[in-house]
């Protein structure tokens, strides 16, 4: 938006009436309502508010004031000048080249922390010069305009120019990327180019050929050039084509080392350049926040935003090595390694940036082709057979070659797409979900989870559907004193995953330092509440997937067609067994950690704070509670029943710290036996070492809950409570961001 | 609203007693001319993107009665202000009358005082008055005093919002409930 015309100030003083312009084109009649607009606006008291309804508190922190510096980017100090004057003519030494492009790197590392443009890569008038007009074609695609023909360009220009023209092609496809898969704008990133262009219409091999050239006029200048200056230039110039390169094979989503090569070269190169950033000669000059007002663009001037060279070199650093990382998605093995995969490249911290993040998200899904070679339906049917229904009939490809209406193969091929139609998306946005930033991923998944409830409600329908063609018999569940049940494989699939994303939103909520010292007590008894559903549910899907092959052997005695489902060695036991002990520690832990809390806030020693508003039961139901208000499986608890079992009043405090100590302990026991899993049986193949981790932070703390409980104890035994203080850390000050442990501090006289 | 500045380094050092017993008034739009740069310096103080005249106005004019000021009882001056909104907030299911407290500051050098806690329970107890089922605000998750006053107060936060300022930096959503509102699990944006 053009607000401010700089030509016509200052036509006119402030007190002066400014001449009607003059207004003639063809169809526009003219009208002067000045004196009109006077004598309405004169029966207002200055400063009332004149707005529609729909003038919103959004357009009201839109609006600018004119002539405020810190609004009005056209509002200049005396004597200062509109633009800036800094002459990309003039000849450049070799280190202010360096210096240049190493401001250009700190530029671009901040853009890809979130930053925009205008107050990052834009502030170069270099790159100004460069785009401002658009370039078509190679020979525009330059800061110095209008170069006498057949002249030669200075060295140090070519130099400079080659790594420009790498530099924004690059941009162009980050950019690209990122608009092309789920981000939130503003929050992660902005892609806004403010109208300018990054190159799209020039060719990428034309510009890695410009920037061979530019190497070849270093290698040229070796006389004049000192053999650091040249290397140091020449790295540079390298990290760029890596960079395309890079770009241009993700692209391909095909075999992952090949993918890897040119984030290991960059990796390489960028460790010289590090190393030579002190031959660069800054050159803040070639910078101007002024340049923002030549972009289009609504918003008020902002500061640059100029990382120091130490962030941008770790941010670089990161993401090159993040790049190598990500492309082992691509080594497929089974549907929970790869969940495993995203979870736990996502969990790291810092995050990865938002275009790796992309990329992720690209190999996963573009084009509906997950990791470039599945089909939604193998991945889906991968995961039903690992989780619920091993080599179950169900799952059996060669179903939806019965052509006839009757054949009970045939309805359970058309009922098994229906639930395919409709689980695929909902499944398919967990692993997008993980892709996004970490307060997303909660928020998502809240959102995400009535989703889940009412997949449940409709998978359940199908099972019995299902259950009819198979003539499948109904178990007693549980085996002693149970009731007749059905194996209702779907909806027992839908709910493992409406579980975990249950468990998931809890433990995010920790991560993210929502909940109060006083509700972690609360927190962690109902993140075990959760747990324990879930082992139940694992339990229950163990039993009669164990008995899965008799039950459909029934089916293909009736129809000599099917083929039997072979071994009685299911092919989802040891995902299931994994998922059971991971339940069981979780469950083991949280309780621990609710038992402790419980008994901190028993001995004064975490307070809730006063809380004049409201009451307990509103801040449970309205706001602490009300994403899972709307589940019906598990139920939410009332208010009551929560308070009571959290309180744990008929336990003692020494026994409440006893049974928290053993808790943890248990928990221990189940994670190190989990550390031992190899990489196939812990479904982390292609993230073992990360997933590890994970295990082994949880360990300690474990490990700290127990000392945590036990020295605890002897506080209370000894009664010291007042010579103690506890300190709740934040999450990223704990061993593991899902576990917070208190400390238990001796106060010092 | 907007994310604070870093403080600077003088800002807490020099504490002051209070010069009296404060007055804390309801503002008015008689008042505009008396306190409107006023409240507009105390709280761009401590901001690090400045609002324009149309963002106080469109609160005072509206909400005026949501407004309270903390004066000076020696010269009437302005020492502390809570500005806020109350509307129909429709993006849940069922409709809910929300408060949302947009801006409050207090002068540096009378920190420390309850002069803030005693304009915030002001200003929630008029919204209460008017029947609103939550009150709602953002603060910058470095605002320690900030938060630490909301949650004494009863806010438990919500959720965190990424890079929510310009400056970069996230907040939190702090939600105080007044009513049960009956209502599916539908969370608001
Ligand atoms: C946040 C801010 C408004 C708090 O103002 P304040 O008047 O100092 O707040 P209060 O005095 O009510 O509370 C601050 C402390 O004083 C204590 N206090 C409360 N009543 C008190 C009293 N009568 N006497 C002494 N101390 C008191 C409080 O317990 C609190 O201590 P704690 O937080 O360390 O536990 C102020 O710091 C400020 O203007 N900051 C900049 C703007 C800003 O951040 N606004 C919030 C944006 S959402």
């Amino acid at each position: 938006m053009e607000y401010y015309n700089p030509n016509s100030y200052p036509a006119f003083s402030a007190f002066e009436e400014p001449p009607p312009p003059a207004i003639s084109s063809e169809g526009i009649i003219a009208e002067d309502i000045t004196k009109r607009f006077r004598s309405a606006a004169s029966t207002l008291e200055p400063g009332e508010l004149v707005k529609d309804g729909y003038f919103s508190l959004f357009e009201s922190v839109g609006a600018l004031e004119i002539m405020d510096p810190k609004m009005d980017s056209g509002c200049l100090a005396p004597g200062e000048s509109l633009y800036e004057d800094y002459d990309v003519t003039r000849p450049l030494l070799p280190s202010e080249v360096i210096g240049i492009i190493d401001q250009l790197l700190s530029f671009e590392v901040a853009w890809h922390l979130g930053y925009p443009l205008s107050q990052t890569l834009f502030t170069s008038v270099y790159i100004e010069k460069m785009v401002q007009l658009s370039p078509q074609n190679l020979e525009d695609a330059d800061f110095i305009k209008d170069r006498p023909a057949g002249s030669p360009r200075d060295p140090m220009h070519t130099v400079l120019r080659a790594y420009c023209l790498g530099l924004l092609k690059s941009c162009h496809y980050v950019n690209e990327r990122i608009k092309q898969e789920h981000s939130y704008e503003e929050e992660d990133f902005v892609t806004n180019t403010y109208s300018r262009s990054l190159l799209e219409n020039l060719d990428r091999d034309m510009i890695r050929e410009e920037i061979m050239a530019a190497r070849k006029v270093i290698d040229d200048m070796k006389g004049e050039l000192t053999d650091e200056v040249a290397h140091a230039l020449g790295f540079r110039l390298e990290l760029r084509t890596a960079f395309l390169r890079a770009i241009e094979l993700s692209e391909l989503r095909t075999n992952s080392d090949s993918l890897s090569v040119p984030w290991y070269q960059m990796q390489g190169v960028w460790e010289s350049i590090n190393k030579s950033r002190s031959l660069g000669t800054p050159v803040p000059d070639a910078f101007s926040a002024k340049i923002q007002r030549r972009l289009a663009s609504t918003m008020p001037p902002r500061p640059i935003v100029q990382p120091t060279p130490e962030e941008a070199h770790e941010n670089f650093k990161r993401m090159i090595a993040d790049g190598i990382r990500v492309v082992n998605v691509l080594n497929y093995s089974d549907s929970q390694s790869l969940l495993n995969f995203v979870m736990t490249f996502q969990a790291q911290r810092p995050q990865p940036l938002v275009y790796i993040r992309s990329l992720l998200q690209s190999f996963l899904f573009h084009e509906m082709v997950i990791l470039g070679r599945l089909s939604i339906r193998q991945i889906l049917g991968d995961d039903l057979s690992i989780t619920v229904l091993g080599r179950s009939v169900l799952l059996d490809p060669a179903n939806d070659e019965i052509e006839a209406p009757q054949h009970p193969l045939f309805v359970i091929s058309q009922q098994m797409e229906l639930f395919r139609q409709r689980a695929a998306q909902s499944y398919l946005d967990i692993f997008r979900t993980f892709c996004q930033n970490r307060c997303r991923v909660r928020r998502t998944m809240f959102h995400a989870l009535l989703d889940w409830e009412s997949m449940q409600i409709d998978a359940q329908e199908l099972d019995s559907r299902l259950q009819l063609q198979l003539k499948e018999k109904p178990l007693i569940y549980p085996p002693t004193n149970g009731v007749e049940s059905y194996s209702l494989p779907l909806s027992s699939w839908t709910y493992l995953y409406k579980l975990r994303l249950m468990e998931w939103t809890v433990q995010l909520g920790f991560e993210l330092d929502i909940y109060h010292p006083d509700e972690l007590a609360g927190m962690y008894w109902y993140l075990g509440y959760l747990a324990r559903t879930r082992a139940a549910h694992v339990e229950r899907v163990q039993f009669f997937a164990a008995r899965r092959a008799e039950s459909e052997h029934n089916m293909s005695k009736t129809y000599t067609s099917l083929r039997p489902s072979q071994s009685q060695n299911y092919r989802s036991k040891p995902y299931l067994d994994l998922a059971a002990l991971e339940t069981a520690y979780t469950s083991d832990l949280a309780d621990a950690l609710s038992w402790l809390y419980a008994a901190l806030l028993r001995l004064g020693l975490v307070r809730p704070p006063p809380r004049p508003y409201s009451t307990e039961a509103l801040r449970y139901h309205q706001v602490r509670m009300k994403p899972f208000a709307g589940i019906g499986l598990p139920e939410l608890p009332s208010h009551e029943a929560f308070a009571r079992v959290v309180a744990q009043e008929g336990t003692s405090t020494p026994m409440l710290l006893e049974q928290a100590a053993r808790a943890a302990k248990d928990a221990r026991g189940k994670l190190e036996g989990m550390a031992k899993l190899k990489e196939k049986e812990a479904f982390a193949v292609g993230c073992h070492e990360a997933w590890l981790k994970g295990v082994k932070n949880a360990t300690r703390a474990a490990i700290a809950t127990v000392v945590a409980a036990t020295s605890l104890g002897k506080v209370v035994q000894e009664k010291r409570e007042g010579r103690v203080t506890v300190e709740v850390p934040k999450a990223e000050k704990a061993y593991h961001e899902w576990w917070i442990v208190p400390r238990v501090v001796e106060v010092r006289d | 609203m907007a994310a604070t500045k870093e403080p600077n380094a003088d800002s807490e050092v020099h504490k002051t007693s209070l010069p009296g017993e404060l007055q804390y008034i309801q503002y008015q739009h008689s008042l505009e001319a008396q306190y409107l740069p006023a409240i507009r310096s105390l709280i761009s103080k401590d901001l690090s993107e400045p609002y324009s005249i149309y963002v106080y106005r469109y609160f005072l004019c509206q909400w005026g009665h949501l407004c309270y000021m903390a004066l000076n009882p020696t010269d009437s001056s302005l020492i502390g202000v809570v500005i806020c909104k109350l509307e129909m907030h429709s993006s849940h299911s069922t409709p809910t009358l929300r408060g949302y407290i947009a801006m409050l500051a207090v002068s540096s050098q009378y920190r420390g005082h309850g002069i803030a806690t005693k304009l915030v329970r002001m200003a929630i107890d008029a919204m209460a008055e008017r029947n609103a089922d939550e009150i709602v605000l953002e603060t910058e998750e470095t605002n320690i005093p900030a938060m630490r006053l909301y949650e004494r107060l009863g806010f438990l936060r919500s959720k965190k919002l990424h890079r929510y300022y310009l400056n970069g930096n996230s907040a939190y959503r702090l939600v105080l409930p007044l009513k049960a509102v009956d209502e599916s699990a539908e969370e608001s944006e």
